[in-house]
């Protein structure tokens, strides 16, 4: 079971990570790896989180957030993964991780794109003032979108958590075959890195220098 | 607060109010509002406004290089510039410090550390997180602080004065090295979860990864199978397995 202290501090790292990814600060505080590690931890199980985050940052490596594209929230997505594999089993940790996580980043990428919609009616109601040089209206629409950020994170959170614990909650050891599910979220994690990477590499020297760290990664795996 | 102090701490929040429309607009009128505060002191109640009203228009960049046109804004107004050149010369920056920034920090900076962190935290566990997030901060801030100085030295002239820096070169390196982190991640990440694995759910799930890996690199499908619907759809086909089989 979870703690009322751990909920609210799920609650309150979800909406953290949650506005970090574009309102403030863009610390890397968003990032998979360090959200879920977070989120595992408050559960009483770190290595869990760790590991959830580790592979859901091979998702969130495919995603360049650049101009106005639209892209997957990976942040309060991560930190409800993070929750469902601190209780998970081991086995099963990345795969409880990428159910939840997968999804919610779905999700969290559909109310950015609201939120930002919010934020614009939000101007289009100042625009006089605005446009008059009222530095009051462009603080209020600051405060405004920071806060409109952080309810969206917190619910994003609250709706993440609920089905981290339901989807713990299943009967999960009855099954057979259920650790397929975390070879899945594997297998699409090194497609969202190494397909991301290849793709935005080119075929000039970031391509050679890819395949020169593969080499490397593969020679360090085959040492240990 | 001294003004250039608030100018760049209301940078960390440059994003707050995004939107389709003004995109970084209103953040950058936000972040330049002390700054033109007090280099327009002595000018008319009007000239203040129309100034705060033209840093509060469409603006796009990337967010850790928006301190360089605020700077560069601030200067050109306190030059005495006339409105229609400041316009132009904010639409003009929004491509280069755009594209620059995301080559920077997107493709390089961030990855690359993040590739690290992984490949680390095999070995040093959650400990590779702290340091990859404090040194993220620390380039963050000095790039950021960097921006916003040399907008306030070169004006209309910033230009050609982020041409001439680090910057281009230090964005293209950042990106080899974000290419080799990457490389080298995904190995180690893949062995660090399958460790418990039987040979074979080992050799299943590398060889998922690399048809999902052809998937998104085959033109007919490059643009449609990204890693998160790959994923989803292995998942869906997983649960299908798992709960739809005795």
């Amino acid at each position: 079971m979870i703690s009322p202290l751990a909920v609210f501090l799920v609650l309150l790292w979800g909406a953290i990570a949650g506005l970090d990814l574009v309102s403030v600060p863009q610390g890397l505080l968003a990032r998979p790896l360090v959200a879920a590690t977070v989120a595992g931890l408050i559960c009483g199980n770190g290595a869990g989180g760790l590991l959830a985050g580790m592979v859901l940052e091979l998702y969130a490596l495919d995603v360049l957030p650049i101009g106005a594209s639209r892209y997957p929230d990976f942040s309060v997505a991560a930190v409800a993964g993070g929750v469902a594999a601190a209780f998970a089993p081991d086995q099963l940790a990345v795969g409880m991780a990428g159910l939840v996580g997968l999804p919610m980043a779905s999700l969290g990428g559909w109310t950015l794109q609201k939120l930002r919609r919010r934020n614009a009616v939000s101007v289009h109601r100042r625009l006089e003032r605005v446009a008059a040089g009222d530095a009051r209206a462009i603080w209020e629409l600051q405060r405004n979108g920071m806060l409109r950020d952080a309810l969206r994170s917190v619910v994003l959170a609250s709706v993440g958590l609920v089905f981290a614990l339901l989807v713990s909650r299943l009967p999960w050891g009855d099954r057979p075959h259920s650790v397929l599910v975390s070879w899945a979220v594997l297998a699409g994690g090194i497609t969202g890195a190494f397909g991301g990477a290849l793709r935005s590499a080119g075929r000039g020297a970031r391509r050679r220098w890819l395949a020169v760290g593969l080499a490397m990664g593969i020679i360090v795996v085959l040492v240990r | 607060m001294k003004p250039r102090s608030e100018a760049l701490l209301r940078l960390f929040a440059v994003q707050a109010s995004y939107t389709y429309e003004r995109m970084l607009g209103i953040g950058v009128g936000h972040a330049s509002a002390p700054l033109l505060r007090d280099v327009l002191s002595s000018r008319s109640a009007r000239a203040k406004h129309e100034a705060v009203a033209r840093s509060a228009d469409f603006f796009n960049s990337h967010p850790y290089l928006a301190g360089v046109a605020v700077g560069a804004e601030v200067k050109a107004e306190e030059d005495g510039v006339s409105g229609e050149v400041i316009t132009r010369l904010r639409r003009a920056l929004s491509g280069p410090l755009g594209a620059l920034g995301d080559q920077l920090v997107w493709a390089g900076w961030v990855p690359a550390l993040i590739g690290i962190a992984l490949a680390a935290a095999s070995w040093v566990g959650i400990w590779a997180i702290p340091f990859v997030v404090v040194l993220h901060n620390v380039l963050r801030y000095r790039v950021m602080s960097w921006g916003l100085d040399l907008g306030l030295r070169e004006g209309l002239g910033v230009g050609a004065a982020l041409h001439r820096s680090w910057l281009p070169r230090v964005a293209e390196d950042a990106q080899r090295v974000a290419a080799f982190a990457i490389g080298l991640a995904v190995p180690i990440v893949a062995w660090h979860v399958l460790a418990h694995a039987s040979r074979s759910d080992a050799e299943i799930t590398i060889a998922l990864g690399a048809l999902g890996v052809t998937f998104s690199l085959f033109p007919a499908t490059r643009t449609r199978v990204t890693g998160l619907r790959y994923g989803l759809a292995l998942l869906a086909a997983c649960m299908v397995v798992v709960w739809g089989t005795k």
